[in-house]
């Protein structure tokens, strides 16, 4: 509770079983390990963070270059580079600890096992909150979206690791489907407590001198402003089609794009390509996200969660 | 990085426009006035507009402490550089820095020789600073298309830097590459010497082949595409081969370069 003009403003939401000081989360691969930012912000400022996504073993993740700027966008295809989920343990973690905020680790594999496998180390590691399963990284050749592009493999992935945890369990869907909804479903069958709408929308850049695509990977993942609306409408129809709370991504770069997804029926957000842009963005956020409570004299942010007044077109 | 960065709005206190494309831009910044080293650079951008949506990063050009400045320098060749150039004195920038490995000074009795294609100058004027203070002998090799390439050459002159220029148009200095002096110079004997090198990839490989065929020892500032400036989005990677690596690996330009041992650059087949 914080207090503003007055007024004590609970900013807090529960998802999962975790409390989250407020509903803004640093979204995976937009924000390292966490510790890249120490000294640069305050971490307990933050409602959460999501690591990096960890396989077993260290990644070299994709030849260069591997990024490209489009309108209101970036196209990336990193390939989930990483240091292995043991380095992550002993190294990262006991400096994550040191502060007041909830950490997921989006969890990866090659292999079902291997998401079990990753899942069992992380189990019972001092300063792990939660899992965040990744289904849904588009720039790997194995794993990745070949199981968050299916919905037998969803429920078997995310089976597999609800069998070995009981760490909350949050995957991380796919926008590169048909229907959202199956794929959520398929999810909360297998067990998940939560879900986490959407990865990077699959994309093309073309360098038309070369007639070559501009990332070496060939194609990339979208992300940045420019999937907001497309976002905000897959979180919305996975929101309506379970049980189990949706977390929102993508675009966020200001408080109203947040509460977009919040109205649209998400109990926290994740924000990505906004943190290249400005590390120091959760201050004015949170601070935007308290105006917008306070003029719509509101005192707690659970109550604009799913408030969307969607015409009734019969 | 030696010390943290700071993260703020910094307001444009001067400008300057250098004919062309070029501009001279110069922002409050005191973090950055007062522990930016050469070779150092920031990341920018105008306003707070959404459009492009990533900061740039820039070399730091110069930095004055007592007024809590810093000096860019620019070519406005895209969307980015263009909000940048068009700023006008009080508006204000997101900008993060100083950022990155700095160039290091060479040993005592050893010559530093600066080799800068383009607006690759923009580290030097810096380390011709550091290179006084810690008495070291300076030279500056710039080359360029044309003369109209060849920016800031004045900036040098109150330092006492020799400054060889060379364009491939012969319009001023020697016609050609910039290598064409520098290796005139080596073939000179001039003593112990370092190599420092910012500018095009091309030039860059050229100076590392040089280096390595000369047996000399030097530095290169790599300009890959960057998104973040702090190691996390992992955009900005090169492959660099350490003593004692098994194989290469990538590593960011951002926190552990943008300078590096040339000798450690893997060069990507056909550079």
């Amino acid at each position: 509770m914080r207090p503003a003009g007055g007024v004590s403003l609970n900013l807090a939401v529960e998802v999962a079983g975790l409390r989250f000081k407020n509903p803004l989360v640093a979204a995976s691969g937009t924000f390292g390990y966490g510790v890249e930012y120490e000294g640069l912000l305050d971490l307990s400022r933050l409602g959460g963070i999501v690591s990096k996504g960890l396989y077993m073993e260290p990644r070299d993740g994709c030849a260069t270059p591997r990024i490209v700027e489009t309108p209101s966008g970036l196209l990336n295809a990193i390939g989930l580079q990483g240091v292995g989920v043991r380095a992550f343990v002993r190294d990262v973690l006991p400096r994550l600890r040191r502060y007041d905020t909830v950490v997921l680790v989006n969890v990866c594999g090659d292999t079902v096992e291997e998401y079990a496998e990753v899942t069992r180390v992380l189990d019972g590691a001092p300063g792990v909150h939660g899992l965040e399963i990744n289904i849904s990284c588009p720039n790997v050749k194995k794993g990745g979206m070949a199981f968050g592009g299916d919905p037998v493999m969803t429920h078997e992935v995310v089976k597999a690791v609800r069998k070995v945890t009981r760490l909350p369990v949050i995957p991380k869907l796919s926008p590169n489907v048909g229907d959202i909804t199956v794929f959520a479903r398929a999810a909360e069958e297998a067990g998940a407590d939560a879900l986490s709408c959407i990865n990077t929308l699959l994309g093309l850049a073309v360098d038309v001198e070369t007639r070559k695509p501009r990332l070496a990977f060939g194609t990339g993942g979208l992300s940045g402003p420019a999937i907001r609306p497309v976002a905000v409408r897959m979180a919305w129809q996975a929101a309506r089609a379970v049980r189990i709370p949706v977390i929102g991504i993508g675009g966020i770069a200001s408080a109203r794009d947040a509460l977009e997804f919040l109205i649209a029926g998400c109990r926290a957000v994740q924000v990505g390509t906004a943190n290249f842009v400005d590390p120091g963005l959760y201050d004015r956020l949170l601070d935007e996200l308290e105006d917008y409570l306070g003029r719509h004299g509101l005192t707690d942010v659970n109550q604009v969660v799913g408030t969307l007044q969607y015409p009734d077109l019969g | 990085m030696a010390r943290m960065a700071a993260n703020r709005l910094v307001r444009l206190v001067g400008r300057e426009a250098l004919g062309g494309d070029y501009h001279l831009l110069t922002f409050h910044h005191p973090e950055a006035a007062r522990e930016a080293r050469a070779g150092q650079f920031v990341m920018i951008k105008a306003g707070t507009s959404a459009e492009p949506p990533l900061r740039r990063p820039f070399s730091i050009l110069s930095a004055d402490p007592e007024r809590e400045s810093v000096s860019l320098f620019v070519k406005a060749v895209g969307e980015g550089t263009r909000a940048l150039c068009a700023m006008g004195e009080g508006e204000r920038a997101q900008c993060l820095g100083p950022l990155g490995r700095p160039f290091s000074l060479p040993p005592e009795g050893t010559e530093a020789l600066m080799v800068a294609g383009g607006y690759g100058i923009a580290p030097f004027r810096l380390f011709a600073e550091e290179l006084r203070r810690a008495r070291r002998r300076g030279r500056v090799f710039y080359g360029g298309r044309t003369a109209a390439d060849l920016q800031l050459r004045d900036r040098f002159e109150p330092l006492d830097v020799p400054l060889v220029p060379a364009t491939e148009d012969g319009s001023l200095g020697e016609r050609g590459r910039v290598t064409v002096p520098l290796e005139a110079y080596l073939d000179g004997r001039p003593g112990p010497v370092r190599l420092h090198a910012c500018g095009p990839d091309a030039m860059l490989h050229a100076v590392a082949r040089l280096a390595e065929a000369r047996g000399l020892p030097a530095e290169l500032s790599l300009d890959p595409w960057m998104g973040c400036g702090i190691g996390t989005c992992l955009g900005c990677v090169v492959l660099i081969r350490r003593p004692g690596d098994p194989r290469p690996k990538y590593r960011c330009a951002c926190t552990e370069g943008p300078v590096f041992d040339a000798a450690t650059v893997v060069w990507p087949e056909g550079a």
